[in-house]
């Protein structure tokens, strides 16, 4: 308990704490809105509505990835990690601490995030010539739901990344390169096979199944077993970093 | 008796503080790291490893389309409705064309698709000179076109603008093609007294006996479509029909069959409109509407012709450029050299360095600038070779899986085309890097540095793929991904109306031109770097 307090006194007075959480919640609404306002119906009537609400989590999840990340390699650049493990020698439970206070703090801005762009789409969409949609109806309510623990599992990602790497660039590098290299080639590859695999087995294009509320049967995974395999890359990137936070010296 | 005292003064000599030594410092501070060098060459093999990878595995989809071989040996369409006769030897042909329109059905397209002109901009009509009736034969052609005016076309590559404006019966357009040995010649008027020469062919090697006469052709309706989510992003169309009403014919020279024959050349006859698409990988045709019922080609009444054909004569371009999807590869290496470019000043700052770089060279922007020439050069080094490396052997890999001859031609790498991808991704390569640098200077964190740069040069190329066609296109010139268009690999034509996605090689930016975009953004943000750097503390 006193570990949670203590990470959370740690990422409330840090300023960039503040910058990065607006920007999330700047990039999730600025995109959505964008790219709402620009799809519009007599050309594009089949489109997902309630995905196309959400595209702003594709760009938030860049500030989300990045907050995640500084907070564990943000104490090794300053060397604050000796007096954190100094106060918290158990590891783990330092790890596990700095994981339930960034979720906490992530779900929150998810949320705000979600929220204000499907308030945003709900005023756009008519004017586009499509029905607005509702967080009542169950599958956009799924999707809503699913896109901040979708953010939450990218926060977790980065703190495991950066608790593998330390050094904040080189993990925002893998996280980043990790989440958008492969939807930009499994939309190229001239490989039936292997973009079908591309869209069931990587992070972002599986984890973000879950916005999907259209044409179910034809997607290349499900919402929940994308969000599922997602989530299994966040547990295999969480047990690496904390391994070797255990092993090695700080 | 007083003392004099001398002040001390060292005997050391005082170091030149040039630019060159500043470069040769910032260029010990990175070789000396040995984490970057390791990246480094792990980004030069990154950009070689990638392509290649991805053309190993690249399956081709080309059979759809028919093509010929053309006199230069490249992939060209040739089918259209010839109404001919034999020429021998030097002689002309001119006629009058009163009207050049669609006919026939239109294909059916599913929502998303925006309606097609009745006549297509490049249909066209009016009097060609083939070496004989074979697909792919050398040719010379005067025409007039749906929406471009008359043109003065030969061997499916070149293209001479006319008179401006379309053809019809109060302002009809008068054509003449006149052979002298292997010169054409191309003249067009208004009033079929007053001629204008359009320009001149040399067909090398044309044979004394030709197929002489008019002709009719309209490529097919073909529209790219992106929608959100995808449901209908591709390529969508079918064959269209142009007729053409032609008079006052008159020959001059050795026409020794004394009558019109008329006869389709190649494919394109009609066929059911069909809609294709083509999502990376995933090639779909759906059977559209009903073909045009056998139509009425050629009617010749009281020296009035009528003649109607579908497909063009013009260069092919194929709706997938592999060489430019395998080189998207490169976004690998990418990503490690924004990485490095931000670093390599964020460490300084998170180490303190900054303090001393900066107290041994007090003008700040001079450092700045010799950092990015030498993040920029060195990373320019290592991508270059890594390109050059892919560049032969993905298209190896390519023509080892069915991307050959006449469909796909390999770019020779000493050429301007292999030359302008090999050098432009090393450019590509560097000029992130330099970006990277410079919001590295703005940011001085080294995370922050990196998500931001990765946010603009990379992830517009995402939305790029799932927004509509027009927007898309929009973010493919703004932002600093519009230099990914240095690596399209198949030539655009502008006698072709290009029917393709932008990241199927079809951007909206010329390869330089998009190039530069990136550069304004570098320069702009080495600027602001400069004024920040300058202007802050350390």
């Amino acid at each position: 308990m006193n570990a949670l307090h203590a990470e959370w006194t740690k990422l409330r007075t840090v300023p960039s704490t503040a910058w990065l959480l607006l920007t999330a919640v700047a990039l999730t609404v600025g995109v959505s809105a964008l790219t709402t306002s620009v799809v519009k119906c007599p050309a594009s009537c089949t489109a997902d509505t309630t995905k196309l609400s959400l595209t702003g989590i594709m760009l938030g999840q860049a500030a989300v990835a990045t907050l995640a990340v500084l907070v564990m390699s943000g104490e090794y650049s300053s060397g604050m990690i000796r007096v954190s493990l100094a106060a918290v020698p158990r590891r783990t439970t330092m790890l596990a601490a700095k994981a339930a206070v960034v979720t906490g703090v992530v779900l929150v801005t998810g949320a705000v995030s979600v929220l204000g762009s499907v308030l945003i789409a709900r005023l756009l969409l008519p004017d586009n010539g499509f029905a607005p949609i509702s967080l009542w109806d169950g599958p956009t309510l799924r999707a809503a739901v699913g896109s901040v623990l979708y953010l939450a599992l990218i926060a977790l990602l980065g703190l495991g990344a950066a608790s593998a790497f330390r050094d904040s660039a080189v993990a925002v590098t893998v996280v980043l390169g990790l989440l958008y290299i492969f939807p930009i080639i499994g939309n190229l590859i001239l490989n039936a096979q292997w973009q079908h695999r591309i869209e069931r087995w990587t992070p972002m294009n599986a984890g973000l199944a879950i916005q999907a509320t259209k044409d179910l049967k034809a997607l290349p995974i499900g919402p929940w077993p994308g969000l599922g395999v997602l989530a299994l890359w966040v547990a295999a990137a969480l047990l690496v970093g904390g391994l070797l936070l255990k092993l090695r010296d700080a | 008796m007083t003392a004099t005292i001398t002040p001390y003064r060292s005997s050391q000599q005082t170091a030149r503080d040039g630019f060159t030594q500043l470069v040769r410092s910032e260029w010990t501070k990175f070789r000396t790291v040995r984490g970057w060098v390791i990246a480094m060459c792990a980004a030069a093999l990154l950009t070689a490893l990638a392509p290649i990878e991805l053309s190993a595995t690249a399956q081709n989809h080309n059979s759809l389309d028919t093509v010929a071989t053309g006199p230069a040996g490249d992939a060209v369409i040739d089918d259209f409705y010839f109404v001919h006769q034999p020429l021998t030897g030097n002689g002309s042909i001119t006629v009058r064309v009163t009207s050049l329109h669609g006919v026939g059905p239109m294909p059916q397209l599913p929502s998303g698709f925006t309606p097609f002109p009745r006549t297509q901009p490049w249909a066209k009509a009016g009097l060609i000179v083939k070496a004989s009736s074979r697909p792919g034969s050398p040719y010379a052609a005067m025409m007039v076109t749906g929406g471009h005016g008359v043109r003065m076309q030969y061997d499916f590559t070149h293209d001479t603008a006319g008179l401006a404006g379309a053809a019809s019966v109060a302002s009809p357009r008068w054509l003449r093609l006149t052979r002298s040995g292997d010169t054409l010649t191309g003249y067009a008027s208004t009033d079929g007294t007053h001629w204008t020469e359009v320009g001149t062919a040399d067909l090398a090697g044309l044979p004394s006996t030709v197929q002489a006469g008019l002709f009719a052709a309209s490529p097919a309706y073909m529209q790219a479509n992106q929608s959100f989510g995808g449901n209908n992003n591709g390529i969508g169309g079918g064959p269209s029909q142009a007729a053409a009403v032609l008079d006052h014919l008159r020959l001059t020279g050795s026409w020794p069959a004394r009558s019109w024959t008329g006869g389709q050349i190649g494919g394109g006859e009609g066929g059911p409109a069909s809609i294709i698409q083509s999502n990376g990988g995933k090639v779909t045709v759906q059977p559209g509407a009903p073909g045009p019922a056998s139509p009425d080609h050629f009617r010749q009444a009281a020296g009035t012709f009528t003649v109607a054909g579908s497909g063009d004569i013009a260069p092919y371009e194929p709706v997938t450029d592999p060489l430019l999807v395998c080189f998207y590869g490169t976004l690998i290496g990418l990503i490690v050299v924004i990485a490095l470019g931000a670093m390599f000043i964020t460490a300084e700052f998170r180490r303190g360095l900054i303090r001393t770089t900066l107290a041994a060279t007090p003008r700040r922007a001079r450092v700045l600038a010799a950092k990015a020439l030498v993040a920029g050069s060195v990373t320019f080094a290592a991508a270059l070779v890594g390109a050059a490396v892919a560049f032969p052997i993905a298209q190896h890999m390519l023509n080892r899986n069915g991307w050959k001859a006449p469909y796909y031609q390999v770019i020779p790498l000493f050429s301007t085309t292999g030359l302008r991808i090999v050098l432009g991704t090393a450019g590509l390569l560097a000029v992130a890097a330099i970006l990277a640098l410079a919001a590295g200077a703005v940011l001085r964190r080294g995370a922050g540095a990196v998500t931001s740069v990765v946010a603009l040069v990379v992830f517009p190329l995402i939305l790029a793929v799932v927004l509509p066609l027009s927007p898309a296109n929009w973010l493919m010139r703004l932002t600093p991904a519009a230099a990914f268009s240095v690596q399209q690999a198949v030539p655009q034509y502008s006698q072709v109306s290009h029917s393709c996605l932008p990241y199927n090689g079809c951007y909206p930016l010329a390869p330089w031109a998009g190039f530069g975009v990136m550069c304004l953004w570098a320069l702009a943000a080495l600027a602001g770097a400069m004024f920040l750097l300058r202007r802050r503390d350390v």
